[in-house]
């Protein structure tokens, strides 16, 4: 059966709230009715707290035992909804380690996140679920890259910033003195370069979009496309 | 539970002394004796006013509260609460899922009844009940058979609609009907026909006096495991309900 291979996290994880996180995790090692080898050393980094009724636990401490639930069996395949919701900023490094740490074993994640800062740090790739339906897979280093970048240049004069906004797939953000903040398409780059070094320059960063903004293009092409 | 048993045991020695009672009994008609489970023994009998204070009525009622809410939270409960989603990700099949549930609801049906036993077979001698071992090993039995159908008819509802008031409701309606048919039937000779579909005729009454009737718990007992079939197979065909 494909379930034993598969560790899972629901989004909103219910338990057993009379019974302690011992009790708990160990009626679900019975019901797989398999060996937990990783679950002692699990509860032990995430200082699950084993010996209090679980409905005396805040958020945080119950996702913990969803989450050594998870993980416990070394399953190939973790699907996981909103695994660091509760956490403290610490554990979430933590449980990202975890989740790198399984990856890095040949294992997979699915993390399902609507923290794309999470995502970010987390995922090699990312697909984009849009009413139900798969609207984008790809690499996140990848995805970025595809997307527009913000591109500041700072200039040793004035400079009009007309003549970059002429250029296709250019928007300018702000003029400030000399310096200008624009965002380009990829295949933008090459005509604002040229444009830009008709001056004199004295700075030119360019920075790919992070994933909240690929998110939110993404999404607003769909709009579109409806 | 017991407690109860125990109080109205402890009553017995008064009544049993009382002539005027078991005269005011005999009067009635014997359908009505039949409902309120006096049979066509004597309420100062020992069998015969056990039947009447407890098999009539309080032991079925209490039985099958514990049996429908067991029954009704195994299921529906749970996947009202949301736990449900947790354990279907792990590998067990739904159906042995199901299973386990009903082994469990009937382990406790089975128990709770096993203690009523005891506590009748303790109470015997203090209290001069005069119970007959066989008849009352069998009326327990019969009880048992009747919580465990309507458990499981409570878990077989949960598994076929996310309902927990459902669950409940049904089981208990069925067994209120039933109840009734097997009391009624003889008084309300149009209820004749159908006291067939009646648990509770089937089990038969004053069952200290009498014992179960033993057809009666194989028919019963057979219908409630065609329900548990049933709930085995409806859990597979329908969406969990997640939170």
């Amino acid at each position: 059966m494909a379930r034993r291979r598969i560790g899972y996290l629901a989004g909103d994880l219910r338990l057993s709230d009379r019974l302690t996180a011992r009790e708990q995790l160990d009626s679900l090692v019975r019901l797989r009715g398999a060996a937990a080898p990783l679950r002692d050393t699990l509860c032990e980094r995430l200082g699950v707290e084993l010996d209090r009724p679980i409905r005396e636990l805040s958020r945080g401490n119950r996702q913990k035992i969803g989450i050594v639930q998870a993980f416990m069996h070394r399953p190939d395949l973790a699907v996981l909804d909103e695994p660091t919701s509760g956490l403290d900023p610490l554990l979430q490094a933590e449980v990202r380690t975890l989740f790198r740490e399984t990856a890095a074993d040949g294992r997979t994640v699915f993390l399902s996140s609507h923290s794309l800062d999470e995502v970010q740090h987390t995922a090699d790739r990312v697909g984009i679920i849009r009413s139900g339906r798969l609207i984008d897979v790809d690499r996140v280093e990848t995805l970025r890259e595809r997307a527009i970048r913000h591109v500041s240049i700072v200039f040793a004069d004035h400079v009009d910033p007309a003549q970059f906004a002429a250029l296709d797939g250019v928007r300018v953000e702000r003029v400030e003195n000399a310096s200008v903040r624009l965002s380009a398409a990829e295949a933008a780059m090459d005509a604002l370069v040229k444009a830009a070094a008709r001056h004199r320059v004295v700075d030119l960063v360019s920075e790919p979009a992070d994933l909240e903004e690929i998110f939110l293009e993404l999404y607003r092409e769909a709009d579109d496309a409806d | 539970m017991a407690a109860y048993v125990l109080l109205i045991a402890a009553i017995f020695p008064s009544i049993e002394s009382s002539k005027e009672l078991d005269d005011l009994m005999k009067s009635y008609p014997e359908p009505l004796k039949e409902l309120f489970g006096i049979g066509s023994g004597s309420i100062t009998s020992g069998p015969g006013y056990l039947d009447a204070e407890l098999f009539s009525f309080m032991l079925p009622l209490f039985v099958l509260v514990l049996a429908i809410g067991s029954g009704a939270r195994a299921f529906a409960g749970e996947e009202d609460a949301g736990r449900l989603e947790l354990v279907l990700s792990y590998p067990v099949r739904r159906s042995h899922t199901v299973l386990a549930k009903g082994v469990a609801i009937a382990a406790e049906v089975v128990i709770l009844c096993a203690v009523i036993l005891v506590a009748l077979a303790l109470l015997d001698p203090v209290f001069g009940l005069d119970l007959a071992a066989g008849k009352t090993t069998s009326a327990l039995v019969g009880l048992a058979v009747l919580g465990i159908l309507h458990g499981w008819l409570a878990l077989a509802v949960g598994t076929a609609v996310p309902s927990r008031a459902l669950a409940l409701g049904i089981p208990a309606a069925l067994a209120a009907a039933a109840y009734l048919v097997g009391g009624l039937h003889e008084l309300a000779g149009w209820l004749d026909p159908v006291r067939v579909v009646s648990s509770f005729w089937w089990i038969g009454s004053s069952p200290l006096q009498n014992g179960a009737r033993g057809w009666g718990v194989l028919v019963v007992a057979v219908a409630a495991l065609a329900v548990l079939a049933a709930a085995t197979t409806l859990v597979d065909r329908r969406d969990l309900k997640v939170p």
